[in-house]
């Protein structure tokens, strides 16, 4: 086990005059002092616009900026840094190649899975593309023997971790078989990048797409893995620092990843993430799997030995989150109460409404843990869960 | 009148603990009639609810009644209170009410944008109501 709590300011913090039982790390996880304190540094010394000026403090912070895109490629395992494209976020990751691939996706198919959040859904709908989900089992799991793949697959987008069930899809498998066909792979890593080694090589997916905000990092900042098949991907948005020669007539572009950089990035975003990234490989992506393993593992055992509480979601290889429902009370009721005794969970159908409709349900309550989650706060989960059902006894 | 009413709520919430506020608010849930199947309609229900909340009106002797339900407790015993002091009342008087028990008991989180927006669109929805049947005079 592994105990870095004293990294994490916030939970000292008390809220309701309890001490703050934050599972809600699916949605964002709290941010080390090392992160804070780059983010609080870069305006305090070192702001100034990156790739343009010749005066030092440009200097500096383009510096910090490539240096943090080598870290987050050297965490991915990219082949080059020129593969990590600096986004906003997943979902901004996500829409760039949707945006990017229009031509060839619309009028033709997507294969997705049933467990997909909306941000993976709606940018390749958007794009004009029909979307197929690769059959489920019961317990929600991809049944990746029935993959079928058409004429029509032009990209096969998938999740690595569900953010709601927090099952992990074999990404390496399903690449596999879509490559047999020829057809580009998408994975969102968002759900899975802080708790489990990746390898974008050895997954040899065309794209990979994550949050900073999700893995220690600032909010606003995301990465688009862009393999070097996709070298001469066209950009989905244009603008300044992109651009090699601009005339009235035509305009060519910079080589990846600027050319995918358009206009001022979130530079203490990034900088942020390769702080981020440091922080997590300092104390081991290995490490941090087998510690959160043991208190996901050792919370989801609880809440199974509860009667009257259904927990979504079963396979082998879980990480993240964990949803569920208690008999006979509506999850919103038991956020709120919950709330109060300074847990904090998510409730509701957490931008996954297609999974939601094939559980059967409106909506869960989700607990999701991060390296900083420990088996006491997963005992005050059940806690919890009790003082719930003694209210709605 | 109206203020009675709100003072006779704040009254039953004073000095109770949030474990024995969201006890009240759920066993008053539990007390409010279930809507019949067809009227819990997409027409009646209230978007910006993280829970479900169907609201239905007609007016009697000029005054306006309101049905509702919902499928969390908290949210549907808080819209029992909002009823509390809003039903059966004149149009204009629920447009002139403000409804100030809200933060006096300690529920005003449950107005915020945070909580989903639920309660704030539930108070729109009846004003809403009101303003349409006022105007309608």
């Amino acid at each position: 086990m592994i105990d870095v709590r004293k990294d994490f300011p916030i939970l000292e913090k008390e809220v309701y005059g309890k001490r703050l039982v934050y599972l809600d790390s699916a949605a964002t996880t709290q941010k080390p002092s090392c992160v804070i304190n780059a983010i609080s540094e870069f305006y305090r010394s070192g702001n100034s616009n990156i790739h343009r000026g010749v005066h030092y403090l440009s200097e500096v912070s383009s510096e910090r900026y490539e240096k943090a895109r080598e870290k987050v490629s050297d965490f991915i395992g990219a082949r080059n840094s020129s593969e990590v494209v600096f986004t906003a976020g997943t979902t901004d990751s996500i829409n760039q190649v949707a945006c990017s691939l229009r031509p060839v996706l619309a009028g033709n198919e997507v294969l997705i899975t049933g467990v997909e959040h909306h941000s993976n859904i709606v940018p390749w709908q958007m794009a004009g593309a029909t979307l197929k989900a690769i059959q489920m089992d019961d317990d929600c799991n991809v049944l990746i023997d029935s993959m079928e793949i058409t004429d029509r697959t032009k990209l096969v987008a998938i999740n690595h971790a569900s953010n709601v069930l927090g099952s992990v899809n074999d990404i390496k498998e399903i690449t596999e078989i879509a490559k047999d066909h020829d057809v580009p792979v998408l994975v969102d890593a968002a759900q899975s990048v802080q708790h489990v080694p990746i390898d974008v090589k050895d997954v040899d997916c065309d794209f990979l797409a994550f949050s900073g905000h999700k893995m220690y990092a600032g909010t606003g900042v995301g990465v688009l893995y862009v393999s070097e098949r996709f070298n001469d991907l066209l950009p989905a948005r244009g603008g300044g620092g992109m651009v090699d020669k601009v005339t009235l007539e035509k305009t060519t572009y910079l080589d990846p990843p600027q050319r995918y950089e358009a206009g001022t990035p979130n530079i203490a975003g990034a900088i942020s993430m390769g702080v981020a990234v440091d922080y997590v490989q300092n104390i081991g992506m290995d490490k941090i799997k087998e510690h959160e393993h043991e208190v996901y593992s050792y919370a989801r055992e609880r809440l199974l030995e509860m009667d009257g509480v259904t927990v979504y979601g079963n396979t082998d290889e879980m990480c993240g989150a964990i949803s569920f429902n208690i008999e006979g009370v509506h999850h919103y009721d038991a956020g709120l109460i919950m709330d109060k005794m300074g847990i904090a969970v998510r409730t509701g159908h957490h931008c996954a409404q297609p999974l939601m409709r094939s559980l059967g349900i409106e909506g869960t309550v989700r607990a999701s843990f991060a390296l900083y989650s420990t088996k006491e706060d997963a005992d005050m989960l059940v806690e919890g869960i009790e003082k719930v059902r003694v209210l709605h006894a | 009148m109206i203020d009675a009413v709100q003072d006779e709520i704040i009254k039953e919430f004073e000095g109770l603990e949030w474990f024995d506020k969201y006890e009240l608010l759920i066993s008053s849930a539990k007390q409010v009639e279930t809507m019949a199947e067809e009227f819990r309609i997409e027409e009646n229900s209230i978007s910006g609810c993280q829970s479900k909340v169907w609201i239905r009106s007609y007016i009697n002797d000029g005054k306006l009644h309101f049905e509702y339900d919902g499928d969390a407790m908290i949210t549907k015993g808080i819209i029992s209170l909002v009823l509390r002091v809003l039903n059966d009342r004149y149009p204009q008087e629920i447009l002139d009410t403000d409804l100030y028990f809200i933060e006096a008991i300690g529920l005003k989180s449950n107005l915020s944008p945070a909580r989903a927006d639920g309660l704030a669109s539930i108070i729109r929805r009846i004003k809403e109501i009101a303003e349409a049947e006022y105007s309608g005079i």
